[in-house]
């Protein structure tokens, strides 16, 4: 028989947004000369503005094969769906102007079946929570106007219990080691999910929305 | 200390690698080097790069039967590397790259090594990827890969991979040809599964349904054969045509909808989408020259060319008439409900009972739930409805953190309903009053709606599309007044709520007493300026 797989959230879990630890858990890191940074995976080209050095319509005809029975989209045609591809799918047919042709109301579907009891969200059914996923299926819930669909409190109290009170930072899942990616994805899931005290992000290109507005850069949202 | 002598063998190592290659170096050495670096960290990229590029050298100055040998150990280290750490995308990607390099492939082999891997984790991508490279690159018939997921599902319960490589196995074997439903054909050349005429042969599906049905019944709590049991259950994409056609004399437009969304340029005469916002949408908008069809006296056919398709519409203004239109109903297009053969109809009848048996013996089951509305709704939409929305509130009990979901869901189906009824009464008034309505959609359909009722719902906006309803004429004040006083959070107090209404040219009557946007300053000049064609505005 079928086990859900899930983790189960303390009493004694951190529950308040604890900025100022996180604050310092990044300044600390950056100071470090022998780690590595992690070089979250770039999907756009580098220099927003330069979109007519790809065969746009080619690109996105290779990304709608990608599209799968489930409405989600896998690493290449025939892939099965996985949250992290789906953001990516989410995130370029919306630079492309070509949110409609995805099928919302079935991706969605599956995207707010990633929320498991604890609260937290998987990447694809049957696997276990993760942080990171706060993003990435969240910000494809946001771009395909549909984040409505996922219980906000519940996902709030995951993430907040997977922050580490005393280094600071956020965790894959709680009592887990924290690292920046993770804190990143944390922090940019809270913004999503309203925090006032964090600044709003954009959920397309995961940068905040003041700076996206500096520039005029206003990416594509299904409502 | 230890570790930090480990890292100092491995920057070096590292930094004797870099050098090599910039240097130009494809030796021995660069190969132990590369192969020393790579079984510690397999996701180091670059050094793939650099070992394929080494290969390469290698494969000039030396002769087939030793390319064959330096490939094939290859492949050696690559099994140890993937022992150690299956789930890296850079050994996955190498193992391809030397298998489609190899003089003699053992493709039988690299299947077997598929098949070890995914017994000890089924739910591997990776591999799964791979597999289906060897299986593209082999010629593996698809149905010797259906046997294959057939084993997996009947042994395995974490198997959604091989649902899912079924979603694609099965219409290939057993296409539905567009014309002929029921025969089994060529397979049609790859397309996801779900584009166009990616469906499955009504034989073959009616044997999946009980395939899944015993899935599910087996474990009802296995997600997998549910998502996918509601693929199967899924209709079959749409003709691309121009659904509905209509023409006003009086306005001298012409609004067309497209059965989904494009991108019209303007050719002769100009188009526009019917939200400034949106470069595609299904509902365009052609304003005529003035006196093109504004004397009633003259008859006028009008055509709308689908260039793209190949496709036209013809519409007919006749003499004395001030509108008139042509449009496929959603009924005769079979939008929110195929026609189903009697074998069908009585399979999904069974299964139906079936399932509810089950719901019965697991009461808090959400997935049996939702799949009944489903059955209900691919069988009789309109004569289930009062059980639909009764298991919908059973359904936002059972599953509470997607009530959202459900509610939204819930909505589309009544309003689809609603949609049949009025097609079938032949009228064009669209109402849908406490039925909890969340949102709204198919809003495409009613271009040419005239009178609107939405009272007693929940919305908490109006969605831009509303702009689609093109021939709207009767207040809507009545939604704002209550939805005031029922959902607080929702006051309608700026002139953005309002935004939608400005693009509904034949709106006359607002009333929106009650609402806070009626105590802002100014709010009756402003309201004026945002609605000028409304004459009548109660505030």
């Amino acid at each position: 028989i079928a086990q859900l797989k899930d983790v189960i959230i303390k009493p004694d879990a951190p529950s308040s947004l604890l900025l100022d630890k996180h604050a310092d858990y990044i300044a600390a890191y950056g100071s470090k000369k022998d780690d590595y940074v992690n070089n979250i995976h770039l999907k756009y080209d580098n220099a927003i503005g330069k979109m007519d050095t790809i065969n746009v319509d080619k690109a996105v005809e290779f990304v709608l094969s990608c599209m799968n029975f489930d409405g989600g989209f896998g690493c290449r045609p025939g892939s099965e769906s996985h949250a992290g591809q789906i953001y990516c799918c989410t995130g370029f047919l919306s630079l492309t102007g070509q949110l409609h042709q995805l099928n919302a109301d079935l991706l969605g579907w599956w995207l707010c079946e990633r929320q498991l009891p604890s609260g937290g969200l998987n990447g694809r059914p049957e696997k276990l929570p993760d942080v990171c996923y706060s993003w990435w299926v969240l910000a494809s819930l946001k771009i395909i106007g549909r984040i409505h669909w996922i219980d906000k409190a519940k996902l709030r109290r995951f993430i907040l219990a997977c922050q580490d009170e005393e280094t600071g930072g956020f965790a894959d899942r709680p009592g887990d080691m924290v690292d920046p990616f993770h804190t990143l994805f944390g922090v940019a899931g809270l913004s999503l999910l309203g925090d006032e005290q964090i600044k709003a992000v954009n959920p397309v290109l995961c940068m905040p929305e003041d700076v996206l507005q500096r520039i005029g850069l206003q990416p594509d949202l299904l409502s | 200390k230890e570790r930090e002598k480990k890292l100092q063998i491995y920057v070096a190592a590292r930094d004797a690698c870099f050098t090599k290659r910039k240097d130009g170096v494809f030796d021995d050495e660069a190969l132990q080097l590369t192969q020393q670096l790579l079984s510690s960290n397999p996701d180091f990229a670059t050094l793939w790069n650099y070992r394929r590029e080494i290969l390469l050298h290698l494969e000039t100055v030396r002769n087939q039967d030793e390319v064959q040998k330096i490939y094939e150990a290859e492949l050696s280290f690559l099994e140890s590397c993937l022992k150690v750490n299956p789930k890296s995308y850079g050994s996955w990607h190498h193992r391809g790259w030397v298998s489609a390099r190899l003089p003699r492939p053992d493709w039988a082999r690299e299947l077997s090594l598929c098949d070890r891997c995914l017994s000890l984790d089924d739910r591997n991508f990776h591999c799964w990827d791979y597999r289906r490279m060897v299986v593209k690159m082999s010629g593996v018939p698809v149905k010797q890969e259906l046997d294959f997921t057939d084993r997996l599902i009947g042994s395995n319960f974490s198997n959604y991979s091989s649902w899912h490589y079924r979603s694609t196995l099965l219409p290939l074997l057993h296409p539905q040809a567009p014309d002929t439903p029921s025969q089994c054909g060529n397979p049609p050349p790859s397309a996801s599964p779900q584009t166009h005429f990616h469906r499955v042969c009504e034989e073959q599906l009616l044997k999946e349904y009980e395939l899944v049905q015993n899935a599910f019944f087996t474990d009802p709590n296995d997600q997998s054969a549910w998502f996918y049991y509601r693929w199967l259950l899924g209709r079959a994409e749409r003709d691309e045509m121009i659904s509905c056609v209509y023409v006003s004399r009086e306005e001298e437009r012409v609004a067309v909808a497209f059965s989904r969304p494009v991108n019209a340029q303007s050719v002769g005469v100009e188009w526009q989408s019917v939200h400034p916002h949106f470069k595609n949408s299904p509902v365009w908008i052609c304003s005529l020259p003035p006196g093109t069809i504004s004397d009633v006296a003259n008859e006028h056919n009008l055509t709308v060319h689908w260039t793209e398709k190949h496709s036209h519409r013809d519409c007919a203004l006749y003499t004395g008439r001030s509108e008139s239109w042509c449009r496929d109903t959603a009924t005769d297009l079979e939008l929110f409900r195929s026609e189903l053969s009697v074998e069908k109809t009585s399979v999904l009848q069974s299964e139906l009972q079936s399932v509810r048996q089950l719901q019965e013996l697991e009461p808090l089951n959400k997935w049996c739930l939702l799949t009944i509305i489903l059955l209900m709704r691919a069988l009789d939409p309109l004569g289930y409805e009062k059980e639909t929305l009764a298991h919908f509130q059973t359904l936002k009990d059972v599953d509470s953190m997607r009530s959202a979901y459900y509610s939204d869901l819930c909505s589309k189906f009544m309003i689809e309903n609603t949609i049949l009824k009025m097609e079938y009464a032949e009228v064009r008034v669209f109402s849908i009053s406490d039925r909890k309505l969340t949102t709204l959609c198919h809003l495409d359909q009613l271009l040419l709606v005239t009178h609107i009722n939405l009272s007693s719902n929940q919305l908490q906006q109006l969605p831009p599309q509303f702009a689609m309803l093109q021939c709207l004429e009767v207040r809507i004040g009545t939604l704002f007044f209550l939805l005031f006083f029922i959902n607080l959070n929702s006051e309608i107090s700026t002139l953005a709520d309002l935004q939608p209404l400005a693009s509904c040219p034949k709106l006359k009557r607002l009333d929106l007493r009650g609402n806070p946007i009626t105590q802002t300053t100014n709010a009756e000049a402003e309201l004026a300026g945002l609605l000028p064609s409304v004459t009548d505005l109660l505030l």
